[in-house]
């Protein structure tokens, strides 16, 4: 069982650090980073305390957005998934990606108090 | 004055139902209690609620007689005083000035000097011959009516003649072009000097038709709405014009009441010309042949006791001079609590212009009676029947007190002393919880022996010591023995369970008692049980000041220790140094920035944005940042737009070029 797990991973990461474009690495350490920020925060929560719970969620919520977002751009410069998306381009993908997060920075920074 | 308790309130009543009315709607239901109203008025005959008192004439005497001016002034001052039966002070004086001031060539003056000189004896104002001319001229269908009627009373008063019927001809001319109140009473009132022959009935239908114009206020004024003046005015004219020509006048017996209220309702009076009017509607309402309203009051207040057993009324006119030929007779006395009748057709004495009766010698009960007396002896009186409330009053006397201890399961026997007013129980009465105190006596009629049961009957007790003051009420069983009983168990709480020494007092007091009674009828030692006996200081700070409540701010939450915070936040942004070390290790650089303006501007606006989230954080508000963020990102999108398609048209080239280039 946890033979199978084990080069299940290495496989995989076998595969990801070759075939994955360089691009598609760089979001992904954004990625990465953005996960860690969120955990973090949320590992404060736990051991401290939800005060001030507004600024927790504002800043929780944010690594979350900030996550989806930079999901939604990967799926979207991705080259194997151009069919899905003949009309994108990778600039108009990233365009979306800026727009999107200035909403969501606006909003979190309202709230966040 | 009247004592028309029942009266005043039905008029009050009266008024407040015509403004209630006046608030509706016209409709049937306004219209129904509108006849319900005058229902109700009619069943009871209206009586004068004014007239002139003895100091009320003599305050109007004062007032004509202040010293005068002017022809005018002396006019009214010596007629009116004529007319409430007194004279100016100086009458010598008073003639000179008439003569002195008068102006021969003019109308009014002639009028004033004449009719003030007819008033005064002996006084003659000189005439010239030109004078008959100028006051004929004045008569005529050109001249208002004012100047008519002083050219027709200067002629008269002068013995000067005069022809009658141009002057009728002349008023029914006028009156048809000047319709207002004051220039038909002014023509009445030229009418009464012409002579008897001359037809006046035209001029006698005006005081119908004036009396038609008059507005009805509630029921109890009737008055012009030009004024006092003009009321009294027509009241004059119309007595004096239908004692001229000898017919009755048409007004009925309530309008000529409500007349009297209106005139005589104002005690002091603005000007000399309106003191003239009210002295004058005075005389022609006090000595006329036709209606004579009739004032009966009582003298002092309307009380009878044993000590006074005589009711004493006055019967006046509205001058408050008594009435030479008058009859009063009661025709029934009602008590008031039990509408049983006393006394019916019982005729007045009258001893020294006072009517006198004996209301004692019918041995009626205290309390009140409402009398309805009758006045007669003449055809001419209106207003003859009267409403009067009078009290008979009564000494009270207590009898029989018996204050006694009572146990409460009556084991022990009662002990029952007996004290007599208005001496003091010699012993004082202990009662603890197990006891009641309890205290019997009766209310009689010291006069008759009747029982009585007056209004208050209050049981007091005092500590002398805390100041403490607690008042019970006696009440009288069905054979009105007044019985009163403490259970000091039951009634600790009104005590505040504060054992001593109580002094007791007996309290009786009534309208129709003479002798009210305060008496201190022994002292009582109440005991109560002293676990439930708080501290006597609580009646005391009941009205001190409370103490003060101070007000409790929010707290503020407990937040975690500085230094655990600071430790968190570098924790949570050192994940951005991972990012930089991984990026560099990807290779990502910034080899390919081109230092075109629209990139350059873009990454600049990008940068301000970021910057404009922190100030956002820091100092402003929505609306604020809402506003820069239009313009930067505006700014923004129009070179990020710029700069993603000059890069996507530069890395179109480049793919071709390479295609290009591995394809060759």
């Amino acid at each position: 069982m946890s033979n199978s797990v084990i080069s299940v991973i290495s496989r995989f990461l076998e595969e990801y650090t070759t075939k994955t474009s360089n691009k598609l690495k760089v979001v992904d350490a954004y990625l990465f980073y953005i996960l860690l920020t969120g955990a973090l925060q949320f590992l404060y929560c736990l051991l401290v305390g939800t005060f001030p719970f507004n600024s927790f969620l504002a800043g929780f919520i944010l690594c979350v957005g900030a996550f989806i977002l930079g999901v939604c751009l990967r799926i979207q410069i991705n080259p194997d998934n151009k069919g899905d998306f003949l009309s994108i381009s990778q600039e108009r993908a990233f365009a979306d990606f800026l727009l999107a997060h200035t909403v969501l920075h606006l909003v979190v920074i309202n709230f966040i108090g | 004055m009247i004592p028309n308790v029942s009266f005043t309130q039905r008029c009050v009543k009266s008024i407040a139902h015509v403004s209630w009315l006046a608030s509706f709607p016209a409709g049937s239901s306004s219209v129904f209690c509108l006849v319900l109203l005058t229902v109700a008025l009619g069943a009871q005959a209206l009586t004068p609620s004014h007239h002139l008192s003895l100091s009320d004439v003599d305050r109007l005497k004062g007032l004509l007689s202040q010293p005068f001016t002017d022809l005018a002034s002396a006019y009214y001052s010596i007629v009116g005083l004529s007319k409430l039966g007194a004279s100016v002070a100086d009458e010598n004086d008073a003639c000179q000035f008439l003569k002195a001031q008068l102006d021969p060539m003019s109308v009014d003056s002639l009028f004033f000097a004449a009719e003030a000189s007819q008033a005064i004896a002996d006084c003659e104002v000189s005439i010239f011959n030109e004078t008959r001319d100028i006051l004929l001229a004045a008569v005529s269908e050109d001249s208002t009516v004012t100047q008519i009627f002083r050219a027709v009373s200067a002629l008269s008063s002068l013995g000067l003649p005069l022809a009658s019927q141009e002057v009728v001809a002349a008023l029914v001319a006028r009156i048809a072009k000047e319709d207002n109140v004051l220039a038909i009473t002014t023509a009445l009132q030229t009418a009464t000097r012409l002579s008897q022959q001359a037809e006046l009935g035209g001029i006698l239908e005006e005081i119908e038709d004036l009396a038609a114009r008059l507005d009805d206020l509630g029921g109890v004024y009737l008055q012009f709405e030009e004024g006092l003046e003009a009321t009294a005015l027509f009241v004059t004219a119309a007595y004096t014009l239908s004692d001229h020509a000898d017919t009755e006048p048409p007004l009925k017996e309530d309008q000529v009441i409500q007349l009297v209220n209106s005139v005589f309702s104002k005690k002091s009076w603005d000007s000399r010309s309106e003191a003239f009017s009210v002295a004058c509607a005075a005389a022609a309402l006090s000595s006329n042949r036709f209606h004579v309203p009739v004032i009966v009051s009582t003298q002092g207040p309307a009380t009878v006791s044993h000590s006074q057993p005589i009711l004493h009324l006055l019967v006046t006119d509205i001058l408050s001079n008594p009435l030479a030929s008058a009859n009063l007779l009661v025709e029934s006395a009602q008590a008031v609590a039990s509408k049983s009748v006393v006394l019916s057709q019982a005729p007045f004495s009258l001893r020294n212009g006072i009517f006198e009766l004996n209301f004692m010698a019918s041995q009626p009960a205290s309390g009140y009676y409402q009398f309805t007396v009758a006045v007669t002896g003449d055809s001419r009186l209106v207003a003859n029947q009267v409403e009067l409330k009078v009290k008979v009053s009564t000494e009270v006397a207590v009898t029989n007190m018996d204050l006694s201890v009572v146990d409460k399961d009556q084991s022990i026997g009662t002990k029952t002393s007996r004290v007599d007013y208005p001496f003091k129980a010699k012993g004082s009465f202990t009662a603890d919880s197990h006891q009641n105190f309890a205290m019997n006596f009766q209310l009689v009629d010291a006069n008759t022996g009747v029982e009585l049961t007056p209004h208050q009957t209050f049981v007091r007790f005092h500590n002398q010591k805390t100041g403490q003051e607690v008042v019970f009420v006696a009440e009288p069983d069905s054979k009105n023995l007044y019985k009163f009983e403490l259970d000091t168990a039951e009634r600790k709480s009104e005590f505040d369970s504060m054992s001593g020494t109580y002094v007791l007092h007996l309290i009786v007091g009534d309208a129709t008692l003479e002798n009210p009674i305060l008496w201190n009828v022994a002292d009582v030692v109440l005991k109560f049980l002293d676990e439930e006996a708080p501290a006597a200081i609580q009646s005391k700070t009941l009205y001190m000041p409370k103490p003060d409540i101070q007000h409790l701010f929010r707290e503020p939450e407990k937040k975690p220790p500085t230094v655990v915070s600071n430790t968190f936040t570098a924790l949570v942004l050192s994940p951005f140094l991972l990012l930089l070390i991984l990026w560099f290790k990807l290779g990502a650089n910034i080899s390919n920035f081109s230092l075109s303006p629209s990139s350059v501007l873009f990454h600049v606006g990008h940068a301000c944005m970021l910057g404009l989230m922190y100030v956002y954080w820091t100092h402003l508000n929505m609306f604020q940042t809402l506003k820069y963020l239009a313009i930067i990102g505006s700014l923004t999108f129009l070179a990020g737009n710029r700069m993603l398609a000059q890069k996507a048209a530069h890395s179109k080239i480049f793919r071709s070029t390479i295609k290009h280039v591995s394809g060759t």
